[in-house]
């Protein structure tokens, strides 16, 4: 499977594909995104299973990012991996269509217990 | 008056931070610290502003040591001596990102979470600006300061 991390600092992209190996998900290909743009055409020429995604970046955010997806009719899982983790936050995110966020600080049981059922 | 986080949830937040990418190797311990200047020769610091249903900043501020471990752990060198400015910058930032956005979750909103600004030296804060809260740690015998300032309003 394919998984696309989109972060605009190298240090969290390192450590959630450091995370995702810890939680058991090592074995997948792994395509890294520095901002919503970025995401957003990697998306299409990738063609990942999941994307992992930060909320505050420069030149287009998280949420901006998958509002995109889904007005082009993109159903690609995505989650969220933010430092923001209020009820307000996880509300945002389901209603744009996100299946999970993730708050940091996370563990690698915080990842399986969002990622469970969700990668073959 | 603004509104101010509790500083034990300032400190509970900077612990679970810490614990989370420097803790196995020690932990970090809350000290006593006079307000005014950071106390360190070199220091690595950086900010993030929350705006909206409240206004605050809230910066962190390494010594140098600190932050070259901090940057060796979380992007996982063998060598201090590999990570370059970029790679402290950011890890200082994503430091300062995950606790601004863990005390913008326990203060009124609906607000927003600034891009976090990174300087190779210690903060600094408008004349204006007024601080709320502060928590000051050691780690490995070397400062750590979190301090949130509230915004100026004209």
């Amino acid at each position: 499977m394919k998984i696309l991390v989109a972060d605009d600092s190298k240090v969290m992209r390192q450590i959630v594909i450091r995370t995702l190996r810890q939680a058991g998900h090592g074995g997948h290909d792994i395509v890294e995104a520095e901002n919503g743009r970025d995401c957003l055409e990697k998306v299409s020429s990738e063609q990942p299973d999941l994307v992992l995604s930060d909320w505050n970046m420069p030149e287009m955010n998280g949420i901006d990012c998958l509002g995109a997806l889904r007005a082009q009719g993109s159903q690609v899982k995505f989650g969220f991996v933010t430092s923001e983790g209020s009820d307000e936050m996880r509300a945002r995110a389901a209603a744009a269509g996100a299946l999970f966020l993730i708050a940091k600080p996370f563990t690698a049981e915080t990842f399986n217990e969002a990622l469970d059922g969700l990668l073959g | 008056m603004t509104l101010a986080p509790e500083v034990t949830d300032v400190q509970a937040i900077v612990e679970q931070v810490w614990s989370s990418f420097l803790g196995e190797e020690e932990p970090l311990l809350p000290r006593l610290a006079e307000p005014g200047q950071f106390a360190a020769d070199e220091a690595w610091s950086a900010a993030v502003s929350i705006s909206g249903g409240w206004d605050a900043t809230v910066t962190v501020e390494l010594s140098a040591p600190v932050a070259l471990s901090l940057t060796r752990t979380m992007l996982g060198l063998d060598d201090i001596d590999d990570a370059e400015d970029g790679d402290v910058a950011d890890a200082v930032g994503e430091l300062v990102n995950m606790v601004g956005g863990n005390v913008k979750s326990l203060m009124p909103g609906p607000s927003v979470l600034s891009l976090p600004a990174v300087a190779a030296g210690r903060a600094a804060h408008p004349s204006g600006a007024a601080e709320i809260a502060r928590f000051d740690g050691i780690w490995a015998g070397e400062p750590v300061r979190v301090a949130v300032h509230a915004i100026p309003q004209p």
